[in-house]
């Protein structure tokens, strides 16, 4: 037994490249993280705000906003994130709250949630390239959401780095508080 | 930790360098596989990255541990299909030998005893003779009862050695 430990604990070795792969991740999580800041800075800046505009002024600011997030989708490096489900209200402290599901053989994976009203097809989750993880960003308001993830538009499975939830009719789920709620 | 909290995400590396042999280790063990362990290991940095703001500066290592044994967990139940093992089997046991097997023998035929284990047994017998963890450590790591896991310990041990022994046998 003694001699089985000892071998145990010996190192191992991974791949020379591991490292750089790990950080260039890191860096790819970093920038997400940083675009993330700018949309919800913005959005704290006009919230709260009154913008009058002329007729002529108007239709330059929405001129603008089209080419705003046009560059925007350009910039982005993956598939086209689909819509927040439920726009938040004016007014409302929003959180941009990330969901994260390992699922290397999924062909799908969608979250749904009170956030959504449990819509199958409202809220598809986008494939990081390379990996098998899949993430939506989310902008929720405050308040405690119950959710579980859909694989392969059948399969639904709780969240497995959040609390459980109940569920009435029994499926796995999961629940995320925002804003201390 | 201070300078990737403050954006120098190049500082991290520091944190995998010296965090990642031990995390490597562990995952390898578990799961079997290098190619998965290294995934997961991968994940657990980036998570880690990613919450870096909640975490204790004193307590990155044990954080970041914690997260590797709830990864190496889920990557387990996900996988769908029972993955083929690294070596084979068959081979591996017949020509290993507790007494004189040759390191790479040895080697094989610990791997495939550890996949005998089932995955509670041989998660708790890692963290307690690999990874030197006490059982408070390992309740508040797995969420399992001490009793639970002196259990699973001593029945991982148990089976470790019947399955080696039967290999001098054999």
């Amino acid at each position: 037994m003694e001699r089985l430990i000892e071998t145990l604990k010996e190192p191992v070795q991974l791949s020379p490249d591991f490292d750089a792969r790990v950080l260039a991740a890191v860096e790819r999580v970093a920038e997400d993280a940083h675009r993330t800041r700018s949309v919800t800075s913005i959005a704290g800046w006009l919230r709260g705000r009154t913008i009058r505009l002329s007729p002529l002024g108007a239709s330059g600011l929405a001129a603008a906003i089209v080419a705003a997030v046009l560059i925007g989708s350009s910039i982005v490096d993956r598939e086209a994130a689909p819509a927040p489900p439920r726009p938040a209200a004016a007014g409302d402290q929003v959180q941009m709250t990330q969901f994260v599901l390992v699922a290397p053989e999924a062909r799908s994976v969608a979250v749904v949630g009170d956030f959504n009203d449990w819509n199958l097809s409202a809220t598809p989750l986008v494939r990081e390239a390379g990996d098998g993880m899949w993430w939506i960003t989310l902008p929720l308001s405050p308040g405690r959401y119950r959710y579980a993830f859909v694989v392969d538009g059948t399969t639904w499975q709780s969240d497995p780095d959040a609390p459980a939830a109940e569920d009435e009719f029994g499926r796995p789920s999961s629940v995320v508080s925002i804003g201390g709620a | 930790m201070r300078r990737v909290l403050a954006g120098d995400t190049r500082a991290y590396a520091r944190l995998v360098e010296r965090y990642r042999d031990r995390l490597a280790r562990y995952a390898v063990r578990m799961l079997g596989d290098l190619a998965d362990a290294e995934d997961v290991v991968q994940e657990t940095f980036l998570r880690g990255f990613r919450s870096l703001e909640r975490c204790r500066p004193d307590g990155f290592g044990r954080w970041l541990f914690g997260i590797l044994v709830n990864r190496c967990r889920t990557h387990a139940a996900q996988r769908s299909r029972r993955r083929e093992l690294v070596v084979n089997n068959e081979a591996a046991v017949a020509n290993a030998s507790v007494e004189r097997a040759e390191p790479q023998e040895w080697q094989q035929a610990i791997e495939w005893a550890l996949e005998q284990l089932s995955p509670d047994q041989r998660e708790a017998f890692l963290l307690k003779h690999v990874e030197d963890l006490s059982y408070d450590e390992m309740e508040q790591l797995t969420g399992a009862r001490v009793p639970a896991l002196k259990m699973r310990v001593f029945r991982a041990r148990e089976e470790l050695r019947r399955l080696l022994m039967e290999t001098v046998r054999g």
